[in-house]
């Protein structure tokens, strides 16, 4: 499978326990709707888009979303998150082709 | 280190953390698959089961009257909630008037979360409605919506 | 005779441009959202992928080392470029500066135009994040020369309609509207451009460059487009980055 980046940012940067902290997951995707043509080959592109993604924190899911094709192209998907206690966000996404990815995000509050 | 080996590394670093194993997910949630049509009214009966979601000033709608680009109109959605466990915004919904796919995201949330808000980037084929269509914990949908007109701007 | 018809036709593209604030511009309260996202640029992945490929490298320190300063230093040398190398004998930009390390060290450089070389460049520029620009076109003859020679390229009309990158981007049109997009001003000193290129082209859905621009912007006006990293391409960006002297460094942008 080809190479797929992606990112968790935290807002603020340093937080405490208990604080409620925003949460951006961007990730590069293509996003095709599969009804745009390739400017070369004339040739349509087939549908390649995000379908689900999940905001899993210590085990416990705190989001999830189903996604359709009308996003932009390499997404971000932004929500709130209230911080209890130390470990581990993870972002998972899967798309239509069956491609799924993971990108996980330490939590440490300070004080 | 050689050449070609620089390369590989360049190659491999980049593909590492691409593959991991499929999790399941939780019954009843129905991930789209294909190329996708739905009109609005649709997609809204689908969401709301044919309730009438009622218009709402604790539903704030952000996204540009005018939009530089077609291809990347922001969207926040803000819904004033306590979000605690017996009094919380179950989902929120965004959905767009006329490309050929209604919606654009159905976003599940928890009380977990603390605020009820979600932000994202949107694809509008032309000038049309963003619609948000907002879920609460005792079974209620609100609804907001705005016009956001898409013009072919600058130079390339 | 053709040269009328050139002169004419600019003249009607001008005309078609509109001041701010008629229909089509959009408000300020759009521009800030618009604004807003650069907190989640999606080039900053883009960035954090130049980041791990200097890394194979030797980092900050490698490049550091290459260039002859200090960790401590490299902030502000970046934001010093382009630069006259006595090593090379030319006027080069930071992109060429990471062509000539990789040669240094038995690696194949990456061309100029490609993605990686694209995300090396953001990432190094943005290790001056913060800094000022402080370009110095009067340090040696070499730069000044960089500097006359990019003020040509700036001026000199030519092309199927006779343009200039003056005739879009000078004093006279600042405030007028192509197509809901407001002309920056980039001749005029105080002209911030330089300051937040590598930027994430939402046009595109990619990294682009400066000089990447430069090359879109000639080709959509139909001048004949010069290549990256030649004498012509530093030279504009050596006079456009002395444009925004003083301005703060914030990589990577964000443009329509």
């Amino acid at each position: 499978m080809a190479e797929r980046k992606s990112l968790i940012k935290i807002k603020p940067k340093r937080y405490k326990d208990g604080e409620i902290v925003k949460v951006s997951f961007m990730v590069m995707h293509p996003m095709d709707t599969g009804m745009g043509k390739d400017k070369k080959t004339k040739k349509i592109i087939p549908a390649k888009y995000i379908n689900s993604v999940k905001f899993v924190y210590n085990g416990k899911e705190i989001t999830h979303m189903n996604v359709w094709e009308s996003l932009s192209v390499n997404p971000v998907f932004t929500i709130y998150m209230k911080v209890n206690g130390k470990g581990k966000l993870v972002v998972t996404y899967t798309d239509n082709t069956g491609e799924v990815h993971e990108k996980s995000k330490k939590i440490k509050p300070r004080g | 280190m050689q050449r070609r080996d620089f390369f590989k590394k360049l190659g491999t670093a980049t593909a590492i953390a691409a593959v991991v194993p499929t999790m399941s997910f939780a019954a009843g949630d129905s991930k789209p698959t294909g190329p996708n049509k739905m009109d609005y009214q649709t997609a809204l009966n689908a969401i709301t089961g044919g309730k009438t979601p009622v218009k709402s000033d604790k539903v704030k709608l952000k996204t540009p009257e005018i939009a530089e680009n077609g291809a990347v109109v922001p969207v926040t959605v803000t819904v004033d909630s306590p979000m605690t466990p017996s009094n919380y915004v179950k989902a929120i919904h965004i959905l767009n008037g006329k490309n050929s796919n209604a919606r654009c995201i159905d976003v599940f949330l928890t009380p977990a979360n603390g605020k009820a808000m979600f932000s994202t980037r949107i694809k509008l084929g032309g000038t049309q409605n963003v619609t948000a269509v907002v879920e609460l914990s005792d079974g209620t949908f609100l609804i907001a919506s705005q016009s956001v007109k898409v013009t072919i701007g600058g130079c390339g | 005779m053709k040269t009328g018809i050139k002169i004419a036709l600019s003249v009607a593209m001008l005309a078609s441009l509109s001041f701010g604030g008629e229909q089509f511009a959009m408000s300020d309260a759009d521009r800030a959202m618009y604004a807003e996202m650069s907190e989640n640029n999606p080039a900053d992945i883009m960035v954090a992928d130049g980041e791990e490929l200097l890394g194979y490298m030797g980092g900050d320190e490698g490049l550091a080392k290459y260039l002859g300063v200090s960790e401590d230093d490299l902030p502000t040398y970046i934001a010093g470029f382009p630069r006259y190398i006595k090593k090379f004998d030319m006027v080069v930009g930071i992109d060429q500066m990471i062509q000539a390390m990789m040669a240094d060290g038995g690696h194949k450089p990456l061309k100029l135009k490609s993605g990686n070389m694209f995300s090396l460049l953001a990432y190094v520029k943005s290790i001056a994040n913060g800094e000022k620009i402080n370009i110095d076109v009067n340090a040696n003859p070499q730069m000044k020369e960089a500097y006359a020679l990019g003020e040509k390229t700036f001026m000199t009309k030519r092309g199927g309609r006779g343009l200039s990158c003056n005739s879009c981007h000078s004093p006279d049109v600042v405030g007028r509207v192509l197509r809901t997009q407001p002309l920056p001003d980039l001749g005029a000193n105080g002209a911030k451009a330089a300051a937040t290129w590598p930027a994430y082209r939402m046009t595109k859905s990619s990294l682009r460059t400066m000089q990447r621009r430069f090359q879109g912007c000639m080709k959509n006006a139909l001048l004949k487009v010069i290549p990256i990293g030649s004498k012509e391409m530093v030279a504009l960006e050596v006079y456009l980055t002395d444009k925004a002297k003083g301005s703060e460094i914030s990589i990577p942008g964000l443009k329509r």
